[in-house]
């Protein structure tokens, strides 16, 4: 499994317009394609799980994630916001890089954990979030994760 | 959707979310990755979908209740016609239907909710 197969190029940009975490969780629901009601409950959903404890783990990153009933497959975005986005994340810090994780409550494949569990450890690599900031297109993206293995 | 409906699918969300906080796996994750404390989050889980529960019609209260501790999952989602919590085929006419999440319906077979994804 690599994380390259889960993601589409429709499905990252790297110019969030959002100003706030809730913007930006909205921002990334709104490119997964789902109907309005469908987006709203996500986000709810997306909202209780960081009223648990932040998904920010540190060094510009953050990982929201939930599962529910409005997607059929596992879905995955990416969102980058240059100028940073206060996620009260573990280390304080602004956050610039978003990856949105949702999967249905039963998957066949079960790739909801092992994909939470991959992009955690691609966060974690030493030069991630310099890379990151310096892509240009989502293709680059996609090669990152690529060259990175993961 | 109909309101019932949309209650049920967040209230079988969180329902959701407690189950897998509760269990090994995603709750490791949660404490080795995102630093939560699993205790803490059950016990904020719980009270929201007391909250939650105390929002759906009564009728809709007591059908998932029993349901929900008759066959654990108490909504389930329809895929090409499927029932996918008893994978029995739902009646044609239902999922063809416009605005077939607008009311609420139950599986005939199993008595999940059913909530029709696109």
């Amino acid at each position: 499994m690599q994380l390259r197969d889960f993601f589409s190029e429709d499905a990252i940009k790297l110019d969030l317009e959002a100003e706030t975490k809730d913007e930006a969780l909205r921002e990334l629901v709104g490119i997964l394609g789902l109907d309005e009601k469908s987006q709203g409950i996500l986000f709810k959903m997306l909202k209780r799980r960081e009223n648990l404890g932040s998904t920010g783990i540190g060094r510009r990153i953050a990982i929201p994630h939930c599962r529910s009933l409005v997607v059929n497959r596992l879905r995955v975005a990416f969102g980058r916001k240059p100028g940073g986005i206060d996620f009260d994340a573990i280390d304080k810090k602004p956050v610039q890089n978003i990856f949105l994780i949702v999967a249905p409550p039963l998957e066949v494949s079960n790739q909801y954990l092992p994909v939470l569990g991959k992009i955690a450890q691609f966060g974690k690599e030493q030069d991630i979030p310099e890379r990151l900031a310096e892509i240009q297109t989502p293709e680059e993206f996609l090669a990152l994760l690529e060259e990175k293995g993961v | 959707m109909h309101p019932q409906l949309e209650l049920l699918l967040e209230l079988q969300d969180l329902k959701t979310q407690r189950q897998a906080l509760a269990t090994e796996g995603l709750k490791d994750v949660e404490f080795e990755v995102f630093d939560l404390r699993p205790e803490e989050a059950l016990q904020i889980l719980d009270t929201k979908i007391d909250e939650l529960a105390e929002r759906l019609d009564d009728p809709v209260r007591s059908r998932f209740r029993e349901v929900s501790e008759s066959v654990g999952r108490a909504v389930a989602p329809v895929l090409n016609g499927v029932c996918y919590g008893c994978y029995v085929a739902v009646p044609t006419a239902w999922s063809s239907e416009v605005g077939r999440n607008d009311r609420v319906n139950v599986c005939s077979h199993c008595g999940r909710f059913l909530y029709y994804v696109d």
